[in-house]
Parts: structure tokens; sequence; C-alpha cells
């Protein structure tokens, strides 16, 4: 796969270099009008209400990107750039920010978009009262204040040196859903959402298809380009790609596990593989509290003995990246030493016999086939250095309970795509934070991450957190096997597909060749 | 016959308070707390305990399964927790999906399982026969989800005759509708026609060999007329038998096919509710197709008083 794909580099670079002046010199507005598309998802989207659904899956966003807006976008090279916000400024300790909204925006009921309706959304998921699962996500914000119009001003509890780039993503915290809507309809507005965004809801039969058309009224004129997108729910990934080939849709959903698929529509010229190498990746903690993980040699040989590469041929054809720290080649986090532990089978048994005693432990797998296969696979590499794992399967839902009560020797964590580390790495590694799972506390990585977070300079941030990824290598105490790589696969006809920034699929702007 | 059928329904009743029973408690002793599911990646211990408290987690099992069990009485199957809709609204916009994907499947494996068994029947021991009792025992050994594929290939991908996913309303294009239960309607037929056919095909060689129908031959009746009024009817009581249970076997069936076919029913639900742990559903759909298998055994009892007068006059 590997060798495939640097093969055909040079032959890009090649067509960039010859046909690149001919490229500028075509006209800018290629982009077509009208057309419909059919987007097959992975998953039965439940709503859109965050105090009904708390959270958006990806499928959720997918559709939620169409019909609503956030504040802020992400552009091709990952930077915030303006949406329903115009522009911003924070204070000097990155503790408040000011947006200036863009004017003359409304809700697709005819609500008109300001500073209050922005207020009015963040006000009801804060609200102890409503108990909203989205809280949080948002437990970072003191409040958010109105003070005119247009100005929207946004007091956190932690500083945030990124916040428009946090802002970006479509979830239940960030699109701005009209407040007559949801006070208007009650227990109905669940499933009739209503937004400023480029499409509107016409119809949604459940477990079937979602059917949005082009808001007429959208404030970027000239957008969108289709009529009509439908959404499909395609739960099974053969039958999906099957759909796809024969047309029934335009755009599916797909991921690692389905590599033959991928693999398939690389070859076939009626299809595009979109791909996206994101931030973060899979993650594993130790609990340093529990033998024989308090023993820092018996966690640097059992990750010296993972061969990622053997690994990724066994799970994925070898499509999966492996990753050598929590970052990711998505991120703008670019390390040129990590601190990786090599993948060494002798000097991890030496650790293993320097220990001196047997090292049997238990690691929690999710019971999902793919879960088991990654048990098997680990348990191999670890008898090669004498270590003895048992599998423990457990429910998917159930993983994270164990997590939180540290009843877990090993246990399977994600780290998922983010514009910015701060908000996971924190969480994940800072002294006393409920998932900072390894039960580990160390003053020097407490200290670099709360630099990190309160330094607007990139170039020290990147020092701060390739020091902090160095320390837990070192220290052993979590381990990431593979990047994560968001897939979605269509017809070459469909153009126009931003990056899947966090795994979500966002068709809002495309159009048909 | 009203005596036969008061004391059949009768009997239901203890039958669907022991499926409401066996429901709750699969539903309830299902790993992983509700509280957990629904609190995900916050289930910090105090925030459980209250949410514990607010869905009545906290009280006793057979409180919480009579409670649960009074609601129902009253028409009340409960909320799901992630989409706010009520199980009956839920069940009842998915119904009509699997029925007609039920009662396309059961056509399609009558009609083939039918004709074929018959024709086995006629010529038993010949070499038709033997060749199709075997493909219809090969048949029968495949399962669902690789015939669904296999038939995705062929007609959706390869020829284009026939959509490889989704649903097509019947009142928005009666057309759409059935060219999209085609396939999987076929993915489930495949699977059930082997056991109609075997079925049929013993009991009517049985039935050839009554005095009764060498009377009629003798008689210098058509064989065709001997085979499908003089034969046909009384070979076909394990017919119904089995027919009425595969009902039951189909919405296990559906489930399967629903998720690899994309059609909107009610088996997709119940996969939804297990994966998401939305037990309300689970609880509701489980509940309701139980009630649903035990009215169609009902059904087939009375059919078999319809078929047989025996049975109607007092002697089961």
């Amino acid at each position: 796969m590997t060798v495939a794909i640097r093969a055909r580099k040079p032959a890009q670079i090649f067509f960039a270099t010859v046909f690149g002046v001919a490229l500028f010199a075509a006209p800018a507005n290629a982009q077509k009008q009208g057309g419909s598309i059919t987007v097959g998802l992975e998953l039965d989207i439940p709503g859109f209400d965050p105090l009904k659904v708390g959270v958006f899956d990806t499928s959720a966003e997918t559709a939620a990107a169409a019909i609503f807006d956030t504040l802020t976008t992400l552009d091709d090279k990952g930077e915030p750039q303006p949406k329903l916000a115009l522009s911003w400024t924070h204070s000097d300790d990155f503790k408040t920010w000011t947006f200036k909204l863009r004017p003359g925006v409304k809700f697709q009921d005819g609500t008109p978009f300001n500073a209050a309706a922005v207020k009015a959304n963040f006000d009801r998921q804060k609200d102890p009262a409503n108990k909203c699962r989205c809280a949080f996500y948002i437990s970072f914000i003191n409040d958010v204040q109105a003070p005119d119009e247009l100005t929207l001003v946004y007091n956190l509890k932690d500083p945030s040196v990124n916040l428009p780039a946090i802002l970006t993503l479509q979830s239940s915290n960030n699109v701005v859903q009209s407040p007559t809507a949801w006070q208007t309809k009650g227990d109905d507005y669940n499933r009739n959402p209503v937004g400023t965004g480029p499409y509107i809801l016409k119809s949604w039969t459940a477990g079937d298809r979602m059917v949005l058309e082009r808001n007429p009224d959208y404030w970027n004129k000239g957008h969108p380009h289709l009529d009509r997108i439908v959404l499909k729910p395609l739960p099974d990934a053969q039958s999906r790609f099957a759909s796809l080939q024969s047309g029934e849709a335009d755009i599916v959903w797909d991921d690692e596990a389905d590599a033959d698929s991928i693999q398939k529509a690389q070859t076939d010229p009626k299809l595009t593989v979109h791909s996206y190498a994101g931030s973060g990746a899979s993650v594993y903690a130790f609990n340093t509290k529990v033998a024989p993980f308090d023993d820092v040699r018996v966690r640097q040989a059992v990750v010296m003995a993972i061969d990622r590469k053997k690994m990724s041929q066994a799970l994925t054809n070898g499509m999966s990246r492996p990753a050598t720290n929590p970052y990711g080649d998505g991120s703008w986090v670019k390390c040129t030493d990590d601190g990786a532990l090599p993948n060494d089978i002798e000097k991890a048994k030496a650790l293993i016999k320097d220990y001196g005693k047997p090292v049997d432990f238990k690691m929690i797998v999710t019971a999902t086939p793919r879960g088991r296969t990654v048990g098997q696979i680990l348990q191999q590499f670890w008898k090669n250095i004498g270590a003895n794992m048992e599998i423990e399967q457990i429910d998917q839902a159930s993983v994270v309970p164990r997590a939180f009560m540290r009843q877990f020797q090993l246990t399977p964590w994600r780290i998922v795509d983010l514009a910015d580390p701060d908000p996971q790495m924190y969480a994940n590694f800072h002294t006393g934070s409920p998932v900072a799972l390894a039960n580990y506390s160390n003053p020097e990585l407490d200290a670099l991450l709360e630099h990190a977070r309160t330094t607007a300079d990139t170039g020290k941030r990147i020092e701060d957190y390739c020091a902090v990824s160095r320390l837990i290598n070192k220290e052993a105490i979590w381990f990431w096997t593979f990047q994560n790589t968001y897939y979605a696969l269509s017809s070459a006809r469909l153009k126009g597909l931003p990056k899947i920034y966090g795994g979500v699929i966002d068709v809002s702007d495309v159009w048909l060749e | 016959m009203f005596g036969f059928v008061a004391r059949r329904l009768l009997y239901l009743v203890p039958v669907l308070v022991a499926v409401s029973l066996l429901t709750f408690l699969i539903a309830s002793l299902l790993p992983g707390d509700l509280a957990y599911v629904i609190l995900g990646d916050q289930a910090t211990p105090d925030k459980v305990a209250a949410l514990r408290h607010d869905m009545g987690l906290d009280q006793p099992i057979w409180w919480r399964y009579l409670s649960w069990l009074g609601h129902v009485l009253e028409g009340d199957f409960g909320r799901s927790f992630r989409t706010g809709q009520t199980v009956l609204q839920a069940v009842s916009e998915r119904l009509p999906v699997s029925l007609e994907l039920m009662f396309l499947a059961e056509l399609g494996a009558l009609a083939i399982g039918i004709p074929l068994a018959i024709a086995c029947a006629v010529r038993s021991g010949s070499a038709f026969d033997r060749f199709m009792t075997g493909s219809a025992f090969s048949m029968l050994s495949m399962p669902a989800f690789l015939s669904a594929i296999l038939l995705i290939y062929l007609f959706a991908v390869e020829l284009r005759w026939l959509p490889a996913t989704g649903y097509v309303p019947f009142e928005e294009d009666p057309i759409g509708n059935l060219r999209c239960f085609v396939l999987p309607a076929l993915t489930l037929a495949l699977g059930e026609w082997p056991v109609l056919m075997r079925v049929l095909r013993s009991d009517m060689i049985a039935t050839l060999q009554e005095d009764y129908i060498a009377m009629a031959r003798a008689k210098g009746l058509k064989p065709s007329r001997i085979l499908l009024v003089h034969a046909l009817k009384p070979s076909s009581l394990t017919l119904v038998t089995v027919t009425g249970i595969n009902i039951g076997r189909l919405i296990g069936g559906t489930v399967i096919v629903e998720s690899v076919f994309a059609l909107p029913g009610i088996g997709r639900l119940l996969l939804g509710a297990i994966y998401t742990r939305d037990l309300v559903i689970l609880q509701g759909v489980v509940l309701f197709v139980a009630c649903g298998y035990v009215l169609m055994n009902f059904i087939v009892d009375m059919l078999y008083a319809v078929l047989d007068p025996r049975i109607r006059h007092g002697h089961a």
C-alpha cells in the first residue's frame, strides 16, 4: 500500500508542474450548480437537539454541517476562517475572546441570527437544570455574553489559545440552532432542526433517508451548489460500497476496517478515494498504580515488543499508519524527536529479565471483531518477550466506566482529531483529571501542559508538546498504535469535498461535474 | 368453535406474562449499566448515582418490572433516551417495512417450495427428487448475509437491474417499492423454501399412498386435479405449522437482511437499540416481536381447525 502511494507521488508532482500553468488559467468559478447527491453514512442519526442526543456522532455531524453553520471554519491548512463570525480578538491571558458576528443572517425559519441567539444556544446547554451531556465539553467556558447585536464575548475558565479553531467542529456544542424553533416545536424539535446553514431539512424517514434542500436565502451568495442532498444510513460496509459502485450513492463513509473496499476504489477510475490523515491516534493506557505496570521497565518492555508494521499488515492490509506520538501527521505539532521507543525484542526481553518477576496481566479489549483481533496480535507480540497477557473482552459501553474507575491494567482509548491538542492532552495527562487514566503524576509533565495551553507562540507550543511526547514515551504510561485516518469514497464526478476534519464528511459545499 | 377460540386465547395470557418477564430480565441483565451508557465519558460517580435515581435504576428489579408492566398495560411502552421517540411511534413507523418484507419473503418461499415439493413427491426417488433434496439442503446451510452480498453483486453491481440498498415508500412509488424489496425478500426466501419444500414433500408422499388417492386415480380423475385438490390440502397441515413458525424465524432474519439492504424496519430498530444500549426501545421491540410470534402461533392453531375438522370438534 505504502509503496503504491509513494510510486504515485512523482507522477503527481510531474502533472502538477506541467499542467500547473493550465490549471491556474482555468476560470476560478468552475463549480457547477444544480443536481442532487446521495450520501451513505454509517449510522442512523438520532436527532439534533443537544438536550436530547447530548453529543453528535460523525453521521449526525455530516448532516449538521449542511443544516447549520458554525462561527468559524477550518481552511485547507487547518487555520480558522470566518463563517458566522467575521473577526475575533482575545485578551492577553487568552481567557476572554470577542467575536464580531456576520450581519444580516437569518435562520431558516426567519428568526434573525445575532449574538443573543448564540448566547441562548450556549446558556441552554450550560444550564445545570437541563442536565445536558453536551455541557461537559463546554465546561472550560464560564459564560457567553452578548453586549450588543453582533458582539459575542466568551469568558473562559481555562485559557485557550486556539478557541476559534476549536469552535469549527460541527458538534452539538458548536452549531448554532434557532432559539425560536426549539421553543415553539418542543419535543418535536429534535427531528425538525432549524439552522442558518446552506440546506433545509425537507423530510426525514427514521432509519431511512433525510432529504435536505437548497436554502435559497443562504447568506453566502452562490452557495451551495447542489439542489438536494439525501442522507441515508447504510450500516453494512459491503452493501454500502456496492451502493456506491451501482451508482445509488454518490459518496459513502468508510474506514480502514474495510480496507478491501478502499483499495478496490483506488483502482477504479469512476471512483475517488478521499482520505485525511488526521491528528490523534488509537491509544492505550497503563494503570501505573497496579503491578506489573507500576514498574517502568515492564511498561517499556511491553511497548518495545510491538511491531506496528506487522500489526498494520494483519489488521488493514497495511493501510494503518503507525503512530509514535499522540499528535499524528494531521497535527501542526511536528517533532524532530518524539522520544518513541524502538521495536526491540532483545531489549524488551532484557528489561523483563531485569524486572525479575513473571509478567502476567489482563488487557481490556472491546467485544468487537476488530477489538478481538487487536488483542490477539498484541498477545502474540508480548508472548515473544515472555509476558503473558490475558484478553478481557468487554462491551464497548463498559470500557468507559471501567477506565473511569481505574478498574484495569491496560485499556484501549482514543485521541480524536481536534484542531488543537490542548483539550485532550490536558485532560489525558494532567494530574487530577478524570481521564488521566494512567494514574500518573509528574510535576514536569503538568508544567509543560500548563505552559503549552497559555502560550500563543506556535513554535514554543510545539517544543512543549514534543517534550510532553518524549516524557510520556520514556515513562511509557500510554502507548500509541495507529494514527487516525478518515475515509470517504465517492463518484469521481463529486468535487469540492474539504478535508475530513474530525472524521466529518462535510458535503455542504460540494458540486457534481 | 367459539369455545375453542376462547380457550386458546386464555392460554395466551400466561405465555404473554412469561414473555414480558423474560424480555425485561434480558434487557436488565445485559452488562453495562444504562446510566454509564447515557453519561458516556463523563460518568463520574455522583452523576451516575443521580441519574440512576432519576431513572429508577436504584429500585429493586421486581419493582422495576412491575412498574414497567403497569405502564405497558396502560399502553405506555416508554421513550427512547436517545431520540425522545416513544416505543409505539418507533415501532409503528417501521413495522410496515418489516411486514411487507416478511410477507414477500414467505410468499417467495411458498412460490418456490410448493411446486418443487409436488414435483418431487410425484417422482419420489427419481434423480430430480434426489437433486432437489440435495440442493435444498445446501441452500438451507447458506447464511443470509452471504446470499445477500452475492445477490447484490450479481443484480445490483454487475447487472444493475435492482437497487443494492435503500427503501422507497409504497405511496411514493409502488414499482420502486417492489423493486427495493426483491433482493431482500429473495435473500430470506432462499433460506426458507428448502424447509417448506422438504416438509410438504414428505407429507405429500405419504398422502399419495392413501387409499382414497388410489380410488381417485381409479375413477380416472386428471392427475393434476388429484394432486392439487385431493392431495395438497390434507398434506399441508405440517406446512402451515412450519410456515407459522418460520415467520418467527423470519423476524430474526430481518435483523440481518434489513441491515445489509438498509431497510428501515423493526430488525434495524432492534439492532440499533442493542448497539446504542437503548434499553427502552429494546425491551419494547422484543416484547412486541414476542407477542407477534405468540399471536402467529395462535393463528396457526386456528388454521388447523379450519383445515382439519377433527381438531375443531374438540379432539385436540
